[in-house]
């Protein structure tokens, strides 16, 4: 019996038809038309205790749904979640107790008041002991480096020292599992890196179990060692992480500079990635194209400056997947 | 239980810290929410001034009628700013974190914010316009009116309480509730200071039935005061507030555990 | 100064108020609403009378719909800038090639220009087809009234522009912006006729920019101003414009000092 049991999860929005004006708007509240959308469809996994796990797909995939059910804030129509000894959306209260939730993009500090008072309140709400308390924010000012600013507005910080903060703020009650929705967006890049640093520290020591919904493959790729994709709604890809670059093939990458600007011909079997007008990255399976062959077309047919050759990364594989579902759907 | 109390002082305290953030404001704040409420006041008086009477009530009779608003709205928004609020909660999405918080979700809105200075400013005007009317109006005070006047009172704060619950509630289905509100609540407030048989029959309807505001200040006020125009309206309307007051919170309550049901099973 | 980007904001804040359809009608039955209640208070208040103090019922009701009309087209936002000054966000705006200032009023216009067109003039034809309101007093009035509303405005914006440079020093200023509105609400007539304000009042009113807002173009509309005293009366506003546009400019070059000395 794993932590985390999802078993043949599924759940459907009712999304409704409005109609307009005011006569629409009575007959919305009485007698509502909804169109059925499969948010997600029959999922099952299971998470160790202590694993940080990744959660990618692209918008509307059904990935945030699925979250919200982890953490109880919706109830799914059928199959069944069981976290530890809690059915999240039975148990609200005694559930999210062992939860942490971090959205990036929304606060849950006071906004006129310093970070401190924010921690202060949270203590009361979650009923924190006075020791685990003391003993959390103290090793979280440490290892975020937050002693400099955890007395100041937090309308006064920058995005980078809010995020931190933020996120201390999900963890003062030591939370079994926690998720993080987006934890780096927005802040720059040494910032991001002491987040993810941060975040391994804390799984590393504490065997804290985390999901983590992003669309900075870095995040995943910095801290996760599994990754669960998502689209439209069903489970596409369980794994670890490196695994996914075997699902595609042999898919190899080639880097190209031209010397003008360029207009490339679309080449059978090759994806072509516009970075620029004079930057394209050419995305490959190398068991159908030859690596040699599209090179010396390609110098042949255009004025290149520089080639490189790499291993995709799995930001763009991933992409590669999503596209080919849509094909296929 | 003494978690809950504890709970309930942080918050208290929380909100008077972010308050007292912008000093200025929060010295004026009362101030200002007197001033604002008193424009209804200083607009009869002017009017009063120059014409009298309204349709048999005196300045003084008006201006107790008009106390009892303010009295019943001050003491409700102790415990409904957060109601108050809830539409700016559900848009900015700050509402899912209630629900994963361990603590009731009522509880949380109710408790979370007690804007003191509206209250301190609307029931401080109840109680100065009650002092200046009360002894003018030729009510003779003994204990049964008290009692009286007691009951009305809670009758008057659960009806707004409830109003307040119930349009918070329409924000699970609605992004923009903010002109319902106002169409239905603060214009009806605005003129509930004057006796409803002035009004046609379509805005007596309304304030009787359906945002029954009638029933916070105009019928108890009748009560004490027994204007002629009361021969227009059934003598057991002087007794229902209390029971309508009871009566509107328990439905509302109802429409908001429906409601959070449907919120979570379709996450809009 | 180029003009392009100004439109664009009026433009934007024009059709960003047509987006919430519901919320728009629902605005203007709230009007009408008002409108009748202050009517039938009226009405209960004259009686059987014809007039009093020479006023007759319809000058009253012309009073409010009037009066109520252009607050619901007026109503400046008082937290542009307090808003972008609570969130930090003023200190990239400043950095925009464009006048922070002109787009204010820009934002401000379209705003306004989608209220008259969309909730004055409904419910002042609601109003003028179901109760006994004054038709203008001429067509000379009704260019005269449209040009001292629009001055009218001017007073109005500008006391707005100047209460909010006080966000600069105070950043919350909800306090000073709901105190200020009432002063407008009371002194400008448009929830009581300043004809029926006691007379003490009348004089304090003189030396204040309140009465210039809606009751100068409601005496106007009237008809109950002379040649001269319209143009003394629309000079006046044009005072009060300038020197209280002059005295918000004053806070406003003060507290961008402030905010680059202190950074935000």
């Amino acid at each position: 019996m794993s932590f985390i049991e999802v078993n043949n999860l599924s759940k459907a929005y009712r999304i409704s038809k409005r109609k307009s004006g005011i006569p629409g708007m009575v007959a919305n509240l009485i007698a509502p038309k909804y169109e059925r959308k499969e948010a997600v469809r029959d999922i099952s996994f299971s998470i160790e205790k202590g694993e940080m796990v990744g959660f990618v797909g692209p918008n509307g995939a059904g990935k945030s749904t699925t979250i919200k059910m982890l953490s109880g804030i919706l109830y799914p129509d059928s199959g069944s979640i069981k976290v530890g000894e809690f059915v999240p959306y039975k148990q609200r209260k005694k559930y999210v107790g062992n939860i942490g939730v971090v959205f990036g993009q929304k606060s849950q500090l006071q906004w006129d008041l310093p970070v401190e008072d924010s921690f202060e309140l949270l203590k009361a709400i979650y009923s924190i002991p006075d020791d685990v308390y003391r003993k959390n924010v103290d090793r979280f000012t440490e290892m975020l480096d937050m002693s400099g600013f955890i007395n100041q507005p937090v309308r006064q910080l920058s995005l980078g020292q809010r995020m931190r903060a933020d996120i201390a703020s999900s963890l003062l009650h030591s939370p079994e599992i926690v998720f993080f929705d987006e934890p780096t967006i927005g802040v720059d890049v040494v910032g991001k890196e002491a987040i993810r640093k941060f975040i391994r520290e804390l799984n590393r020591e504490d065997k804290v179990t985390m999901i983590f919904t992003t669309h900075d493959m870095q995040d995943i790729e910095k801290t996760c060692n599994r990754l669960v994709v998502i689209n439209d709604g069903t489970l596409i890809y369980d794994g670890e992480l490196n695994g996914i670059r075997s699902l595609n093939g042999e898919a190899r990458l080639l880097d190209v500079f031209f010397s003008e600007d360029t207009a490339v011909a679309p080449i059978k079997n090759v994806q072509i990635i516009d970075i620029d007008n004079r930057h394209r990255q050419f995305v490959f399976d190398g068991q159908k194209v030859m690596i040699n062959d599209l090179m010396s077309e390609l110098l042949k047919k255009y004025n290149v400056k520089d080639i490189n050759i790499a291993e995709p990364d799995i930001e763009s594989i991933i992409r590669k997947i999503y596209n080919r579902e849509k094909v296929l759907a | 239980m003494n978690d809950t109390l504890h709970l309930m002082t942080v918050y208290s305290k929380t909100t008077a810290r972010a308050w007292f953030q912008y000093r200025v404001d929060a010295v004026l704040r009362s101030l200002a929410v007197f001033a604002r409420e008193s424009t209804g006041i200083i607009v009869i008086y002017f009017t009063l001034l120059k014409f009298n009477s309204l349709n048999g009530w005196n300045i003084y009779e008006l201006l107790f009628l008009y106390s009892l608003i303010f009295l019943t709205y001050g003491i409700m928004i102790i415990f409904f700013t957060g109601l108050r609020d809830f539409g700016n909660m559900v848009r900015e999405g700050s509402f899912d974190r209630f629900v994963l918080r361990p603590r009731g979700i009522l509880f949380q809105i109710i408790f979370v914010n007690s804007d003191w200075f509206a209250a301190i400013g609307h029931g401080g005007l109840g109680i100065t316009l009650f002092l200046i009317s009360a002894g003018k109006v030729g009510v003779h005070w003994n204990i049964y009116n008290a009692l009286y006047y007691l009951f009305a009172v809670i009758g008057g704060v659960l009806i707004q309480g409830a109003v307040f619950l119930f349009i918070a509630t329409l924000n699970i289905y609605l992004i923009e509730t903010g002109s319902i509100k106002e169409l239905l609540y603060w214009n009806v407030r605005k003129f509930a200071g004057y006796p409803i048989s002035i009004f046609n029959k379509g805005v007596q309807f309304l304030m009787i039935y359906i945002m029954p505001y009638a029933f916070v200040n105009y019928f108890p006020a009748q009560f004490l005061l027994r204007k002629e125009d009361m021969s227009q309206y059934p003598e057991i309307y002087l007794y229902l507030t209390p029971i309508v007051g009871v009566g509107m919170y328990l439905l509302a309550y109802a429409f908001w555990l429906y409601s959070l049901k449907y919120y979570k099973s379709s996450g809009n | 100064m180029r003009i392009t980007p100004y439109v664009a904001y009026a433009k934007k804040n024009f059709l960003g108020r047509s987006a919430y359809r519901v919320d728009h009608f629902l605005g203007i039955l709230s009007t009408c609403l008002q409108f009748f209640i202050f009517y039938e208070i009226y009405r209960a208040l004259y009686g059987d009378a014809e007039t009093i103090d020479g006023i007759t019922m319809s000058m009253v009701t012309t009073n409010f719909i009037i009066s109520m009309g252009l607050g619901m087209v007026f109503r400046p936002n008082d937290f542009f800038l307090p808003g972008k000054i609570w969130d930090g966000s003023i200190s990239t705006e400043l950095l925009r090639p464009i006048s922070f200032k002109g787009r204010m009023i820009a934002e401000n216009v379209g705003d306004s220009a989608f209220n008259l067109i969309f909730k004055f003039i409904p419910v002042f034809l609601i109003a003028f087809f179901t109760t006994g309101i004054h038709s203008p007093a001429g067509i000379f009035n009704v260019a005269l009234f449209i040009i001292s509303a629009v001055l009218g405005y001017g007073v109005l914006w500008s006391i707005s522009f100047a209460v909010q440079m006080t966000a600069f020093w105070l950043i919350n200023i909800w306090s000073i912006v709901t105190i200020k509105n009432v002063f407008i609400n009371v002194l400008s007539g448009s929830m009581i006729p300043l004809w029926f304000m006691p007379e003490w009042i009348g004089g304090v009113l003189k030396y204040t920019p309140f009465s210039s807002i809606y009751f100068t173009p409601v005496q106007i509309y009237l008809g109950q101003l002379g040649t001269a005293e319209i143009v003394y009366k629309c000079f006046i506003q044009i005072v009060w414009i300038v020197m209280i546009y002059l005295i918000g400019d004053f806070l406003w070059n003060k507290g961008q000092k402030k905010l680059i000395v202190q950074g935000g």
